[in-house]
C-alpha cells in the first residue's frame, strides 16, 4: 500500500510528532518544576512565618514572666515584711505558667515562696552546696536562667534566678521554676499533620522533640546520625541563632528516603539561647500542588491528543492523496498503454490489409493472366495452323471464347468489390418471389448441377412473403452461394435452400455437405482481399472474390450473414432479407 | 508402376508368339482388350514424351492440342501429386511444370523430381504467371532448367522445349 518512499515519508513525520509530543511533555515537566519550587518556597515562607510567629510568641511569653518578677526585685523600698510573699503570689497568679516562685534571702535560706506546699522553707543553699547559680546572680546583678534540670519532684524544669537588689545592696534573688511539660501543655498542639516542631538550645541539644524517642540531653543531629543529609548545616545555623530556611534529605540503605524542608527561627530568653524548628516533608508540598500537576497533565494530554488526532488526519488526507495521485498516474498510464495497444493494432492491421492488398494484386494479375494464356497459346496456333482440322479448330476457338466470359466475369466481380469498397453499389430494389429467383439461379447453374449430379432440395413455404430487394443482385448471390456449394461438394451431394418468416425479416439459407472448412477459414472467408487458399480456390476455379461480394450486397441492403461450416460435413449460409 | 509391368508382360509374350494379337494377349493377362492395345500404342509411341503439368483446364488443354501438332506424345497432371505418379508411370522426356498448382506446388514437385536419382535427368520448364525475379531465381536454384513467363509467346516456348531436349540428346 504504501511504496518505500511513502514510508520513509511516514517515519519522518512519526519522528516530528514524536518531537511534538516529548517537547510538550518536556515543557510539562518543567513547569511543574517551577511550580514546585515556587510552593516550595512559598511553602517555606510560610512555614518560617509560622515558626518566627510560635518562636516569638513562646520568646514574648517567657521574657514577660521573667519581667515581672524583675519588677519586684527592683523595688527601691527594700524587702517587704513578709520576704515579698504577698508580690510572689500576685506574680504566680498573674504569670499561670510558674510551676513555684520563691525568695532567697541573702544568707542563701529560701525565706518565702509560692504556692507554699511547694517551697521548702528554711532550705539554705550554703549548706546544701547549691549556691553557685546564687553566687552568680550576686555577683554579676543579672537574671540567669538554667538548663532543664530534675526536679526534687523528679521532673524537669528551668530554674530562673533574678537578684534582688536594694539600691546597690544586694538583698537576695528570687527563683522561678517553669516545668518543661507547663511549656509543652502550653505549646504543643496534637494535630494530624505529617509536619512537626523540635527546639534545641545554642550546643544543638534536644529540648523538645515531637517524635521521637531521646536521651536528655542528646545532640539533634545524633537521632538520625548518618542518615540526614544536610541537617548538620541547618543546625549549625541553629545554633548561631539565625533564623531561616533548609532542607536534608532523609537516608535509607544508602538511597534518599524523604526530604524535609526546616524553617528555624531563636528564641532569646536572657542567657538561655534556643533554636524553634518546624519540620516537614517535601511530600506535603507535592500534595499541595497535586491537583496543579493533575490540571497541567491533563493539559497535556489533551494536547498530545490533538496533535495525534491532527497529524493522523494529515496522515490520511496526504494519503489519499498521494493514492489518488497514484490512481490518476496509473489511470493515464493505462489510457496511455491502451492507446498504444490500440495504435500498434491499427498498425498491424493497416500492414495486414496492405499485405492483403499486394496478394489481391498478385492474385488478381494471375487470374487475368491464367485466360489470357490459354487465348494466347489457342489463337497463336489457329493463326499458324492453317490446315488443322474442323474439330480442332472449334475446340481451339471454345477455349478462346470460354476465356474470354471467364476473363470478363473477373472484370464484373473486381468491379463489384470496388462498388462495394467505396459503397457505390446501386440497388433497384423492388418486391420479389423468393422461389421464382431461386429457380432462375438454378437454371443459370444447371451446367455445374448437373455435371456433379448435385441434388438439390428446396424447402420455401407457399406463404412466405416477398422480400424487397435488387432482383439481379439476389440473383448474384444465390448464384454465387449454390456455384461455391456445388464447387466444395463431391459428385452427388445435397444442396439444400430454405427460406423462412422471422419478424420483418426473410431468413434464408444455403447449405452443402460438402467438404466445409476450418474454423480459421470460417473466420476470414468475408474477408475483401482475402482467399483461403490461393491454390485450393483455384482447383474449383473463381476468382475468390463471390463471398466478399455476397456479403456486400447482402449488407449494402441493410441485411446480415453469416456463415458456419465443419470439416468434411459441409458449409450453411444463413442471410436475411428485408420483408416487403 | 502397373503401366510399367504391362509393358514388360506384353513384351515378353509378344517374344514368345511373335504373331500373337492384342486380343490373345488381353485373354492370357485377364485384361481389358483395350487397355492392351493403349498399352501397345504407346509402347510403339516413339515420339517425345511431354508432361503438362497446370491446373486451368483451358490452358491445359490448348497446351496439348499445339504439342502434339507439333508431333510430341502429351501426358497431363493437375496437380502436384498427380505430377510426381505421371512422371513414374509416363517417364517423360520433358516437364512443363506450372508454378501455382493444388497439393504440392510447382517449387516442391521440382525439388523432389530433383532428388531423385531416378528422374533428375528429365528437363523441367517452369511455366508460371507470376513474372517475379525471385520466382525465377528460386525456379532455377532448385534446378528447373528453364523458364516461362504466362501468358507465353507459343515460338519462344516450342523453341525452349527443343532446346531442353536437345541438351538431353546430346
Amino acid at each position: 500500500m504504501w511504496n518505500r518512499k511513502s514510508k520513509w515519508n511516514l517515519i519522518i513525520f512519526a519522528v516530528v510528532v514524536l518531537l511534538l509530543i516529548s517537547s510538550i511533555f518536556f515543557l510539562w515537566m518543567r513547569t511543574n518544576i517551577e511550580v514546585r519550587s515556587v510552593v516550595e518556597e512559598q511553602y517555606q515562607n510560610q512555614q518560617l512565618l509560622l515558626t518566627r510567629h510560635v518562636a516569638g510568641g513562646i520568646q514574648q511569653t517567657l521574657n514577660e514572666r521573667v519581667s515581672l518578677l524583675e519588677v519586684i526585685a527592683k523595688k527601691d523600698s527594700g524587702v517587704p515584711d513578709d520576704n515579698f510573699e504577698s508580690d510572689l503570689k500576685s506574680v504566680y497568679e498573674i504569670a499561670r505558667l510558674f510551676y513555684v516562685v520563691e525568695y532567697v534571702a541573702e544568707n542563701g535560706t529560701i525565706v518565702s515562696g509560692y504556692p507554699e506546699e511547694s517551697v521548702p522553707l528554711g532550705f539554705n543553699l550554703y549548706e546544701n552546696d547549691q549556691s553557685r547559680a546564687f553566687e552568680y546572680v550576686k555577683t554579676n546583678n543579672e537574671v540567669y536562667i538554667t538548663d532543664p534540670l530534675k526536679l526534687m519532684e523528679g521532673n524537669y524544669g528551668a530554674f530562673i534566678w533574678i537578684p534582688v537588689y536594694e539600691g546597690d545592696e544586694f538583698r537576695g534573688a528570687f527563683i522561678a521554676i517553669i516545668k518543661e511539660s507547663d511549656l509543652k501543655d502550653r505549646y504543643v498542639v496534637e494535630s494530624n499533620s505529617s509536619s512537626y516542631a523540635y527546639l534545641i538550645d545554642d550546643r544543638g541539644r534536644i529540648l523538645y522533640e515531637g517524635d521521637h524517642n531521646y536521651k536528655r540531653g542528646a545532640l539533634y543531629v545524633d537521632i538520625f546520625g548518618s542518615n540526614a543529609s544536610g541537617l548538620q548545616e541547618i543546625v549549625a545555623d541553629q545554633v548561631n541563632g539565625s533564623e531561616g530556611n533548609g532542607k536534608y534529605l532523609l537516608l535509607e540503605n544508602g538511597t534518599i528516603y524523604e526530604e524535609r524542608l526546616v524553617s528555624y527561627s531563636p528564641i532569646e530568653w536572657y542567657n538561655q539561647k534556643w533554636s524553634l524548628a518546624l519540620t516537614s516533608p517535601s511530600s506535603e508540598v507535592d500534595r499541595l500542588i497535586v491537583s496543579v500537576y493533575l490540571k497541567l497533565f491533563i493539559v497535556a494530554m489533551v494536547s498530545v491528543l490533538f496533535i495525534i488526532f491532527v497529524s493522523s488526519f494529515l496522515v490520511i488526507i496526504l494519503y489519499n492523496w498521494s493514492k489518488s495521485l497514484e490512481k490518476e498516474v496509473g489511470e493515464k498510464t493505462q489510457e496511455l498503454k491502451e492507446s498504444n495497444e490500440s495504435l500498434r493494432a491499427a498498425n498491424k492491421k493497416l500492414k495486414e490489409l496492405d499485405r492483403l492488398k499486394t496478394e489481391f494484386l498478385s492474385i488478381v494479375s494471375h487470374e487475368l493472366k491464367t485466360p489470357l494464356t490459354a487465348m494466347r497459346t489457342s489463337s497463336e496456333f489457329l493463326r499458324e495452323s492453317d490446315e488443322c482440322s474442323i474439330p480442332v479448330r472449334r475446340q481451339m476457338l471454345d477455349i478462346i471464347i470460354r476465356n474470354i466470359d471467364r476473363q470478363s466475369r473477373m472484370v464484373d466481380d473486381l468491379l463489384d468489390i470496388s462498388r462495394i469498397e467505396s459503397n457505390r453499389m446501386k440497388f433497384h430494389k423492388e418486391s420479389l418471389d423468393i422461389e421464382e429467383t431461386v429457380n432462375t439461379s438454378l437454371e443459370m447453374l444447371s451446367a455445374v448441377i448437373k455435371e456433379k449430379s448435385m441434388n438439390i432440395l428446396v424447402e420455401i413455404p407457399d406463404d412466405l412473403p416477398q422480400v424487397y430487394t435488387d432482383r439481379d443482385k439476389l440473383v448474384q448471390v444465390f448464384v454465387n452461394l449454390l456455384n461455391n456449394a456445388a464447387k466444395f461438394s463431391k459428385k452427388n451431394g445435397n444442396i439444400r435452400i430454405t427460406a423462412q418468416d422471422d419478424s420483418d425479416l426473410v431468413r434464408i439459407s444455403v447449405s452443402d455437405d460438402g467438404i466445409g472448412m476450418s474454423p480459421e477459414e470460417l473466420e476470414k472467408i468475408f474477408d475483401k482481399f482475402y482467399q483461403i487458399d490461393s491454390t485450393s480456390t483455384r482447383k474449383v476455379g473463381g476468382s475468390g472474390l463471390g463471398l466478399s461480394i455476397v456479403k456486400g450486397i447482402i449488407e449494402g441492403q441493410g441485411g446480415s450473414i453469416v456463415a458456419t461450416s465443419e470439416q468434411g460435413k459441409g458449409s450453411t449460409f444463413i442471410f436475411t432479407l428485408t420483408k416487403a | 508402376m502397373q503401366a510399367e509391368n504391362i509393358g514388360g508382360k506384353i513384351l515378353s509374350l509378344m517374344e514368345e508368339n511373335p504373331g500373337i494379337t492384342a486380343k490373345e494377349i488381353a485373354d492370357k493377362l485377364s485384361m481389358p482388350v483395350n487397355k492392351v492395345e493403349n498399352a501397345l500404342e504407346s509402347m510403339s509411341d516413339t515420339r517425345q514424351k511431354v508432361l503438362i503439368v497446370d491446373d486451368e483446364m483451358d490452358a491445359l488443354l490448348s497446351l496439348k492440342v499445339v504439342l502434339e501438332a507439333e508431333g510430341y506424345n502429351v501426358a497431363e497432371a493437375k496437380d502436384g501429386h498427380e505430377a510426381i505418379d505421371k512422371v513414374h508411370s509416363e517417364k517423360p522426356d520433358v516437364i512443363l511444370l506450372d508454378l501455382m498448382i493444388p497439393g504440392i506446388d510447382g517449387f516442391e514437385v521440382c525439388n523432389q523430381l530433383k532428388s531423385d536419382d531416378m528422374y533428375r535427368h528429365i528437363p523441367i520448364i517452369m511455366l508460371t504467371a507470376r513474372g517475379e525475379i525471385d520466382d525465377k531465381v528460386e525456379g532455377i536454384e532448385l534446378g528447373a532448367d528453364d523458364y516461362v513467363t504466362k501468358p507465353f509467346n507459343l515460338k519462344e516456348l516450342k523453341a525452349r522445349v527443343k532446346m531442353v531436349l536437345r541438351r538431353q540428346d546430346i
